[in-house]
């Protein structure tokens, strides 16, 4: 019996294999890109050195105050002392195991959430999301649990721009997909009201929320009722995170197909079983990516927070740039070490939504 | 209906008049604590350390006023504010007392229902110059380049002065005050300009500070000090007095060591100030031992200041306009009788 031997793969021609080729083809390919590779290896060749330098290899790295920096290049002691403000703010030394707590309890959520049981998933993941921001506040404030109460004015550094972020995007998230389901309405008065809501919280900047937060709505109140600083940003966020995942979830309904509708429909399906059992789970497919994005966003937006003195990661570095003790000009440490820890975040933070977006795409195309 | 409207409306009356008419003090000793505006951070003056603990001079009137009002200094919850929300947290009722420097100006105290309870620093716009350049005086700077932080009224007063004094100057604008400090060490300009109390956290800032002087012209009045909410005299008059017991304590020569002993047998004056005299805390509705607590757990004004801003800091800012009036200054306490 003949049986069918294909032959041996010949290797690729020798000009196209190896590093050199490679490097030929993919940085001097033409008179252009061999310019521009060039260009770009003398500015890192001006840049890279002094920058290393000043990083790393002169850097001062021990000890804890500014006495301790005597070396020409960055000052990371400065990072090292403030380290605990940077992420925990004053909140009182004994008590940060709530925060770790809290912290915790969110990837915890998020994990679970992505190792649950589908059946499962719907029932104990969601709750738990969304009664997350008031355990979390609970937790944190301590009086109504017996704990030690905290002020949120001892609240602060990373912690607080992560927790505010989560809760904010938590809440945000059914209340947004409410306005937009509202603004597809047949009934007018139902409409109009989540257009305005949306198109008022979209249209305006982040930056003028916050001061009406913090500096006009106080003067409505009768005096003497405060309502608090953080609490009042908590709402303003989550308003303005709405108004933007509204108008993101508003396209991913008018990309699912008239057909689907029209086939729950015919089922004799009620209009919320249609809603939630058929278009809501596609929308969540189609506008993954751009609820993503929005999260993100909406993460590194919690910087804002310092023009109105909260001490998130930011202002906490502002404010330890002007401790008399420490007055040497550490801005550039400071800034990059805020920076770095952001970019972490974001960083890792489309990691997890390209990979939840593989996990989502059950769609045929090939 | 009619009735309905007439029971909310009375309602909504009562509510805000029993919001309106519990006076601080009161709150304040409700509370335990008294609730203190301060400033983001402002070297020397209110700033946050490693450990999340308050210091400085705008926050010692903080300090002095729970001191007399509670009898513990540190019973104070402060409210860091930046300089736009200032206001509206004291009008607000969110903070007792706004200790935040402040400058006093007409406006201020005449349009936005606030009352300015004293001075605790008397501060003015001043120059830096590099050592190199030899000057001596602002008057000397024909022609020079000056880097100001935008948007502040130290550019305002900058103009006037140079106007009136018929000198050229070529103005250089920076948006925080670290650039402002780059653009003066990198050589952009010649003079930096900003009030006195900054110009020496900004010179500190220097590479090398001693490169730096600063010139001794003032060529703008900023008088700074705490502000309390219109309508409530009982709590300006506390307010008012922790502020003037710290510099009537050091006129009268008693510090944080030697309360004790001025208390226990010290001269008349000095037994009113401290309470085992007279009815001096009686009459501000706290208790007898107010200043006693305040020289105790702050100090007097002297000693405040220069752990905060003069020789015990990095700042080492020279009295000048804060020293007490017989010694060249302009700091002045009613007395207490």
């Amino acid at each position: 019996m003949r049986t069918f031997k294909p032959l041996p793969s010949q290797p690729a021609p020798k000009e196209t294999v190896g590093a050199v080729n490679w490097i030929r083809e993919n940085f001097f390919s033409s008179v252009g890109n061999s310019l521009a590779t060039l260009a770009i290896l003398m500015l890192l060749a001006i840049i890279l050195p002094p920058a290393i330098d000043w990083l790393f290899l002169s850097a001062n790295w021990q000890g804890v105050t500014q006495a301790d920096c005597t070396k020409d290049g960055a000052c990371w002691s400065f990072v090292k002392a403030w380290s605990k403000q940077f992420f925990y703010g004053s909140y009182p030394s004994d008590e940060l195991w709530r925060i770790n707590l809290c912290l915790l309890a969110l990837v915890a959520v998020i994990i679970a959430s992505n190792v649950l049981h589908k059946d499962w998933r719907n029932k104990i993941a969601i709750p738990l999301f969304l009664a997350l921001p008031f355990i979390s506040i609970v937790i944190l404030d301590g009086r109504p649990i017996g704990l030690s109460f905290v002020s949120t004015d001892y609240w602060g550094g990373f912690s607080l721009n992560v927790l505010l972020a989560a809760a904010a995007i938590i809440i945000a998230f059914p209340l947004s997909f409410l306005w937009a389901l509202g603004r597809r309405s047949d009934m007018p008065m139902i409409r109009s009201v989540c257009v305005i809501l949306i198109e008022f919280f979209r249209g305006v900047p982040v930056l003028a929320l916050f001061f009406m937060g913090s500096v006009m709505l106080p003067l409505f109140f009768p005096e003497g009722t405060n309502v608090d600083k953080l609490l009042r940003v908590w709402i303003v966020l989550t308003l303005f995170m709405s108004g933007y995942m509204a108008e993101v979830f508003r396209g991913g309904f008018q990309a699912v197909p008239k057909g689907q509708y029209e086939a729950a429909d015919s089922l004799g399906l009620s209009f919320w079983q249609k809603t939630l059992l058929i278009i809501l789970p596609q929308v969540i497919k189609i506008s993954m990516p751009n609820i993503l994005a929005t999260f993100v966003m909406l993460f590194k937006n919690t910087t804002f927070l310092l023009i109105i003195g909260i001490f998130e990661m930011l202002s906490t570095t502002q404010t330890a740039l002007t401790n008399s003790n420490w007055l040497g000009g550490h801005a550039t440490e400071g800034y990059l070490f805020v920076a770095l820890v952001f970019w972490i975040c974001c960083f890792s933070m489309s990691m997890i939504s390209s990979s939840i977006e593989r996990k989502l795409d059950t769609s045929h195309k090939k | 209906m009619k009735r309905m409207i007439s029971v909310i409306a009375t309602g909504l009356a009562l509510g805000l008049s029993f919001g309106a008419q519990a006076g601080t003090l009161e709150d304040a000793v409700k509370r335990g604590s008294v609730s203190c505006g301060v400033s983001t951070g402002l070297a020397g003056f209110s700033q946050k350390d490693e450990n999340g603990k308050w210091s400085g001079l705008d926050v010692d009137v903080c300090r002095a006023v729970a001191a007399a009002v509670l009898g513990d200094a540190d019973k104070v919850q402060y409210k860091p504010l930046t300089a736009k929300e200032r206001f509206t947290a004291l009008q607000s009722g969110e903070i007792d007392v706004l200790s935040r420097n402040t400058t006093w100006t007409h406006t201020r105290d005449t349009s936005l229902g606030l009352n300015f309870a004293g001075v605790n620093y008397y501060d003015g716009q001043g120059f830096m110059v590099s050592k190199d350049l030899g000057v001596k005086s602002a008057l000397e700077l024909d022609g020079a380049a000056v880097c100001i932080q935008a948007g502040t009224t130290t550019e305002l007063n900058l103009a006037d002065y140079f106007r009136a004094n018929g000198i050229t100057y070529k103005a250089i604008t920076f948006d925080t005050s670290d650039q402002t400090r780059a653009g003066f060490e990198s050589g952009r300009c010649d003079v930096l300009t900003s009030d006195q109390s900054q110009l020496y956290a900004l010179r500190i800032g220097l590479k090398d500070p001693s490169a730096a002087v600063v010139l001794p012209e003032v060529i703008s009045k900023e008088p700074l000090g705490p502000v309390v909410r219109q309508g409530d005299d009982a709590w300006f008059n506390i307010v008012r007095w922790s502020l003037m017991a710290m510099v009537e304590a050091e006129f009268l020569g008693i510090d944080s060591s030697s309360v004790d002993s001025a208390k226990a047998d010290g001269n008349p004056s000095q037994k009113r100030l401290m309470g085992t005299e007279g009815d001096a805390g009686e009459k501000l509705g706290i208790s007898a031992e107010w200043a006693y607590n305040i020289v105790k757990q702050v100090g007097n004004y002297s000693e405040s200041f220069e752990r905060n801003v003069g020789q015990g800091s990095p700042l080492k800012i020279a009295r000048g306009l804060n020293a007490q009036w017989n010694n060249g200054g302009i700091m002045y306490s009613s007395p207490v009788r």
